[in-house]
């Protein structure tokens, strides 16, 4: 393939999108620089105005292979994923069976072969996520596993963990927690508020989050166990983890979540679930905290907790519906969209957030549009649009806020080695 | 424009209850009558779907639509195939099969009610769903109160008891403060939540709502025995204690011609003491019998989207 990219802007993570061509030759990035040369037999591509980046990281995403094949395969999934400009993701291992072992990571990495992008897994800390033993972790680690967590639940014997982080760090492996106190989150369906008490629903106090936080990272602390804590929706939580790292010197990390950025337990309305996912949706005041976190360096990324559920799953009562929502689909348009097309922050942000620091975290090459680099790339169009209709979307579950709703910015072009992926 | 289902309080405005609390009236006028039963919804099925146990709301829903000449299904829970594993949404394809003009719904989980009404042409009556809303239960207890205050605004109401686990409590606070009651919750500190509401004063001890507040009804509820086990309180007889209306707390209430009233079931010894039963305000028996006119007025007013 000879592929010439003519007059786009070029994001990376330390600086702001500027004006570049982009040669593109057996996959690799052969030149990049303003007003090059048009190369002989190069099939040229319009791209001016357009960014032209790196392709997305999500290190936090729900394929339902195995056992949950009717919301999402792993093949669907990762189409969701190029759909959105994501060029790579990290599996969390609450399947069914868990992917607990050598013998289930190795089905999933199997089945993953299939995929035209990269699909890493992370393995469980302890045995089917039950909290009781802990599960095997040279076998996993053998079998490509950097990532251990019991996502869906905390672990909820401390000294469980504090034991699988002094054994785990050993083998290179790192930690990463859903944090949430089980007495205290109750039924996990919405924020503990005014609209929980509005709708008659049990709430899960933002406490059940900060506590549970705290146990982790402290064990993190005192183990020097790597921990990532994943998905943070409260600004006493996030704070914490910067004092842990900045004060403390502990290796620790936090992620934040679209979903977390934008919306409230207020978007909940008359009981819609696809406002429902665990951590669920908070405050106005929470958005702005979070999002400040973002800006200033408090989480190391941006992950979705793409979680697919069927129409007919989502379609029960509150209580009863699934927690979760769809988002590899979507994730980067609605960014831009609610941020950086109101100028609440840059692209080299979004590089630097949801495709260099996820893939640092995961040991990986960080994807670059530089010369001599391995093409991993996406074009997007910032005076485009995207409208999430059911047809649109490549995960095989729709259920998004987002549905049949139409954002600024579209993902025009994602280039993976030798292949173009996706043109619209 | 009539509606087609009836879920909540929140949703209607002042007219709309008034209307259905005039409309109520002349229904209770006919109990007094020898033949108790109007044609109006003579030849309509309303079909009675109850996931949680209940005597008095399902009974009482029966006769009134049966004082409305309609035909009355009562729907087996326990012992049909939502035991077997049925997802209510097919349940409900299940009965649209069947035709039934109104469904009396009944459910542990808030919002189930909102959710069946979206699938059904038919009118969905909320009879009580999770902690979220018991709209007739709201409609029959203003009913109640207004027998007693004609002019209602500005009169005062204090609900006692488990306010966070209460549709009751949410339901009936809502509808008075639309007609012009204030409002105040009083029980002990982990049952009156602080988010409830800026503008429904809390209180956590009796003496101080009752100086303060000057109730003209006191409003019981339930204490349910789940609760007595989770540790929200010490014990029932430390709440019977501080919150429940004991006989020195009812000689007060009595020299201050103070109302009471409870939705029901009611436990003795713990919200109240037995002498309550036989106070001459206290509208429990009243509250009973209005029931049944307001939900004939509710069944009465909605018009269903079956053919």
């Amino acid at each position: 393939m000879n592929l010439f990219l003519k007059g786009g802007e070029v994001a990376s993570e330390n600086t702001a999108p500027a004006r570049a061509d982009v040669w593109i030759e057996n996959g690799r990035i052969k030149a990049v620089g303003a007003d090059l040369a048009e190369p002989e037999g190069a099939r040229v591509v319009d791209v001016s105005g357009k960014i032209v980046m790196p392709g997305m990281f999500d290190a936090h995403v729900h394929f339902r292979e195995p056992g949950g094949e009717h919301k999402e395969t792993i093949l669907d999934g990762s189409e969701a994923a190029i759909n959105g400009g994501i060029t790579g993701v990290v599996m969390m291992p609450n399947t069914s069976p868990s992917i607990d072992s050598a013998t289930v990571v190795k089905r999933v990495l199997d089945a993953a072969k299939e995929c035209r992008i990269p699909v890493l897994t992370s393995g469980c800390i302890t045995v089917g996520r039950k909290g009781h033993e802990m599960a095997g972790i040279d076998g996993m680690k053998k079998a490509g596993v950097l990532m251990l967590t019991d996502d869906g639940d905390a672990v909820p014997d401390a000294a469980l963990l504090k034991r699988a982080m002094e054994y785990g760090s050993e083998f290179g492996m790192f930690f990463a927690s859903h944090c949430e106190e089980p007495q205290l989150a109750g039924p996990r369906a919405l924020n503990e508020g005014a609209v929980s008490y509005r709708l008659g629903i049990e709430g899960t106090p933002a406490l059940a989050e900060e506590i549970s936080m705290s146990r982790d990272l402290a064990l993190a602390h005192a183990t020097g166990a790597t921990l990532h804590i994943q998905h943070v929706s409260t600004a006493i939580g996030m704070e914490q983890i910067k004092w842990w790292r900045d004060e403390r010197g502990a290796k620790v990390s936090g992620e934040v979540s679209p979903h977390h950025l934008m919306f409230t337990d207020e978007d909940i309305g008359d009981y819609d679930t696809h406002y429902k996912m665990n951590p669920p949706l908070r405050t106005a005041e929470a958005n702005v905290a979070l999002l400040e976190g973002l800006k200033n360096g408090a989480f190391r990324i941006i992950a979705t907790d793409h979680a697919p559920h069927t129409e007919f799953e989502k379609s029960r009562a509150f209580e009863d519906a699934p927690n979760g929502i769809s988002g590899l689909d979507t994730a980067l348009v609605s960014l831009f969209d609610r941020f950086i097309d109101k100028g609440e922050f840059g692209w080299d942000l979004i590089v630097k957030r949801y495709s260099a620091e996820p893939r640092r975290m995961m040991e990986l090459e960080v994807a670059e549009v530089a010369e001599g680099k391995i093409v991993d790339l996406i074009v997007f169009d910032p005076n485009g649009e995207t409208t999430f209709t059911k047809e649109f979307m490549k995960s095989k579950s729709s259920n998004t806020p987002f549905l049949n709703k139409t954002l600024k910015g579209s993902v025009e072009m994602v280039v993976l080695g030798d292949e173009v992926l996706l043109e619209r | 424009m009539a509606r087609k289902d009836f879920l909540d309080i929140v949703s209607l405005d002042r007219e709309e209850i008034i209307q259905l609390l005039d409309q109520a009236e002349p229904f209770k006028d006919l109990f007094t009558r020898s033949v108790k039963k109007v044609p109006a919804l003579k030849g309509k099925t309303v079909l009675m779907l109850f996931y949680e146990p209940s005597t008095r709301t399902l009974s009482s829903f029966e006769v009134a639509a049966k004082r409305l000449s309609a035909d009355v299904t009562t729907f087996d829970v326990p012992s049909s195939s939502v035991t077997k594993g049925e997802s209510v949404r097919d349940t409900i394809d299940t009965l649209q099969a069947m035709r039934a003009d109104y469904i009396v719904v009944r459910h542990g989980l808030s919002g189930q009610p909102a959710a069946i009404a979206r699938q059904t042409g038919a009118s969905v009556i909320n009879a009580g769903d999770g902690a979220h809303a018991h709209p007739t239960q709201a409609l029959l207890d203003a009913f109640t109160l207004r027998e007693k205050f004609p002019e209602m605004e500005g009169k005062r109401v204090l609900i006692t008891g488990d306010i966070l686990h209460s549709r009751v409590a949410r339901s009936t606070s809502t509808i008075l403060r639309k007609l012009g009651v204030k409002v105040a919750f009083l029980g002990p500190g982990s049952l009156v939540p602080k988010t409830a509401s800026p503008e429904i004063p809390r209180f956590t001890n009796y003496d101080q709502a009752i100086r303060e507040f000057g109730p003209d009804a006191v409003y019981l509820l339930r204490i349910q025995k789940e609760r007595m086990a989770a540790p929200f309180f010490p014990s029932d007889r430390e709440y019977h204690n501080l919150y429940g209306i004991t006989d020195e707390r009812l000689r007060q209430l009595a020299g201050q011609g103070t109302y009471i009233m409870h939705p029901g079931p009611i436990n003795r010894g713990v919200e109240l003491c037995d002498a309550v039963l036989d106070y001459d305000r206290c509208l429990i028996s009243q509250q009973v019998e209005n029931g049944i006119a307001a939900r004939m007025s509710v069944l009465y007013g909605l018009k269903p989207q079956t053919s």
